[in-house]
């Protein structure tokens, strides 16, 4: 049995006996290319499943919009290792209960699609671990590498440049899976903190505001990089900020569920050797 | 025997509008995103393109555009207008659907008050309009009772040759050709053939579509839930639609000085209906993305007789989880009324 049967079958036991509500997965899209995501509420929405290497986004923000959990039943979803560990992120930040989430692991490799074992986020920790060990071995990206040997001057101009092409749809915002508030800092308006106008300023203030909300918590799944309808390579924002905040704290995000948020959790015994 | 605009002679053209204080703006692809920019050399443009990323709308109205000074001292209060900067411009190898689509907003600018900053560019700009002779799987002009060489709008419109050495050129308005006056020299009578225009098949039943919206019970049908599960609530369909208008008025500054501004706004966003006490009228996505198509397709045609869509499928093309106008239509023209 193929995989993808392997899991259509899964996913039907799953709905068939009552153990969650609802299987978020992928569909068939529009182009042969493309894949949707997919909500399975009865065994039969199983045979619309599709799982292959095109199955890319990231889905566990679906978990935490519009109260999906609030009934505490639970739901299962298909996740790539970085989906797990926004689930542990999610719940390490108290927006959802790992227990609530059962998870249907699977990776690609090129071509290949692969089965990882475990239903629950923890299972995963072992997996992740490894995954941390190589996460400074990361592929070379050539634009990346030229970002970061540019001058500050250089690179302020780059992204400047890049910036002024956003048009603040805040796509990059709402596809992500740690873009959770309830009302967004730019969507504060009594008063408004931040410029609505994109801008050359505006749109700076956004997309900082982002990079470091972000900081210690994106697992670079790449949502809003493909998400944004212009073209921003926003994944090398937040993926030097993520190699800053492992550099300094050790710190990678999601690893668990009990792993403290690095940003916003303090030791009585810190050093404090930072503030003047 | 027809008229025929040369590639090779499209240099001279910019030159000649240049001297008469016309610029030119055209499809370009810079830093890796495509839209409608200005050009000074022939090959800047990428007429390869099916259409450009980002639609022609914001050359008539800009995603933020100031209003307004406004600046408080103690005995006195001083404003002052910002106005439309005025420039004579041409935008050439306009899509149909994009030229469709400021005829569509053209009404619902001049409704209740004339928005200036709207016809003040209406008036200074030529739309010199390319007929597509490739579409992609997102392409849906036919549905919406366009066609791929539609003239809606355009002043001027250009079919490419056969051989792809130039265009046929068809002037449609008095401003196309004054336009056209400038380099009528440099047009050539040949019996060059036009190449065949994109087959773009129809995607839905129009017809039926509008005939269920309009029944007011639908309004709260369950379709508008199923439809919308995935939407993320982005803004990404609204800016880059050609026909979506809605704007939000902001001061930028202090109590005592500043500026104000009109922004692009989108139904899709939570914000947008949020009332001061904290009740939102359209608290849920699927309420928003009802929004939009009842308003395309319902609202406007009952208001101005029009469908509020030219058809360019940029909503679907770049949605972030493939949804769109043409998967709600296809859907919706299926149900029974």
């Amino acid at each position: 049995m193929s995989i993808v049967e392997q899991y259509r079958t899964k996913v039907k036991e799953l709905l068939s006996s009552g153990q969650v509500k609802m299987v978020i997965g992928y569909g068939a899209g529009t182009t042969p290319d493309r894949r949707r995501p997919l909500f399975m509420r009865s065994p039969e929405d199983a045979d619309k499943m599709l799982l292959d290497n095109a199955c890319i986004a990231n889905l566990s923000g679906y978990l935490v919009s519009e109260g999906l959990l609030s009934d505490e039943k639970r739901v299962a979803i298909m996740l790539r290792p970085e989906g797990v560990r926004s689930i542990n992120i999610l719940a390490a930040e108290s927006q959802l209960k790992a227990e609530q989430i059962v998870i249907v692991g699977f990776d690609t490799a090129g071509e290949e699609l692969r089965a990882i074992e475990g239903s629950e986020a923890k299972d995963f920790c072992a997996l992740i671990d490894s995954l941390k060990e190589s996460a400074p071995l990361q592929a070379p990206d050539p634009l990346f590498e030229r970002i970061v040997q540019m001058s500050p001057q250089e690179r302020f101009n780059y992204w400047q440049e890049e910036f002024s092409k956003c048009i603040k749809c805040y796509a990059c915002r709402q596809s992500c899976p740690m873009c959770y508030c309830r009302r967004c800092i730019v969507d504060s308006n009594q008063p408004q903190w931040i410029n609505t106008s994109s801008h050359t300023l505006g749109n700076f203030e956004w997309n900082i505001v982002r990079a470091f909300h972000l900081a210690g918590r994106c697992v670079a799944c790449g949502n809003c990089d493909r998400s944004c309808p212009v073209n921003i390579p926003l994944r090398f924002i937040n993926r030097r900020m993520g190699m800053e905040v492992l550099e300094v704290f050790d710190h990678f995000p999601g690893m668990s569920e009990s792993q403290e948020p690095v940003l916003a959790s303090f030791k009585k015994d810190d050093p404090e050797t930072f503030i003047l | 025997m027809t008229r025929i605009l040369f590639a090779d002679k499209l240099d001279n053209c910019l030159e000649r509008w240049r001297s008469a204080g016309i610029s030119v703006i055209g499809p370009v692809k810079k830093s890796n995103s495509s839209g409608y920019s200005a050009v000074t050399k022939a090959a800047e443009f990428d007429f390869n393109l099916v259409l450009p990323e980002r639609s022609i709308k914001e050359l008539f109205f800009p995603q933020s555009e100031p209003l307004m000074r406004y600046e408080i001292k103690k005995q006195e209060i001083n404003t002052s207008e910002f106005k439309a900067p005025t420039s004579e411009r041409i935008i050439f190898g306009v899509r149909p659907c994009d030229a469709a689509g400021l005829a569509i907003d053209d009404p619902l600018f001049g409704w209740d008050y004339q928005d200036e900053y709207w016809f003040q560019r209406r008036r200074e700009t030529v739309l010199v309009t390319i007929a597509c002779t490739k579409a992609d799987d997102f392409c849906m002009c036919t549905s919406l009772k366009l066609t791929p060489d539609s003239e809606k709008g355009s002043d001027i419109l250009l079919r490419p040759l056969e051989n792809n050495s130039g265009w046929q050129v068809e002037e449609l308005t008095d401003r196309g050709r004054e336009a056209f006056k400038i380099i009528a020299d440099l047009l050539q009578e040949s019996q060059e053939k036009a190449a065949p225009t994109a087959v773009v098949e129809e995607k839905f039943d129009l017809e039926a579509a509008l005939a269920w919206l309009k029944e007011p019970e639908n309004f709260e049908s369950h379709f508008w839930k199923e439809i919308s599960m995935r939407c993320i609530g982005c803004g990404s369909c609204t800016f880059l639609c050609p026909t979506c208008h809605c704007f939000d008025i902001q001061d930028e500054g202090d109590t005592y000085s500043g500026i104000r501004r009109k922004n692009w706004d989108s139904c899709s966003f939570a914000l947008f209906t949020m009332h001061t006490s904290g009740h939102n009228p359209r608290s849920t996505q699927s309420a928003r993305w009802r929004q939009r198509i009842m308003h395309k397709f319902n609202y406007f045609p009952g208001k101005f007789n029009l469908n509020s869509c030219s058809g360019c499928g940029r909503c679907s093309r770049q949605c972030p989880v493939d949804m769109g106008i043409t998967e709600t239509l296809q859907e919706l023209s299926k149900l029974l009324r």
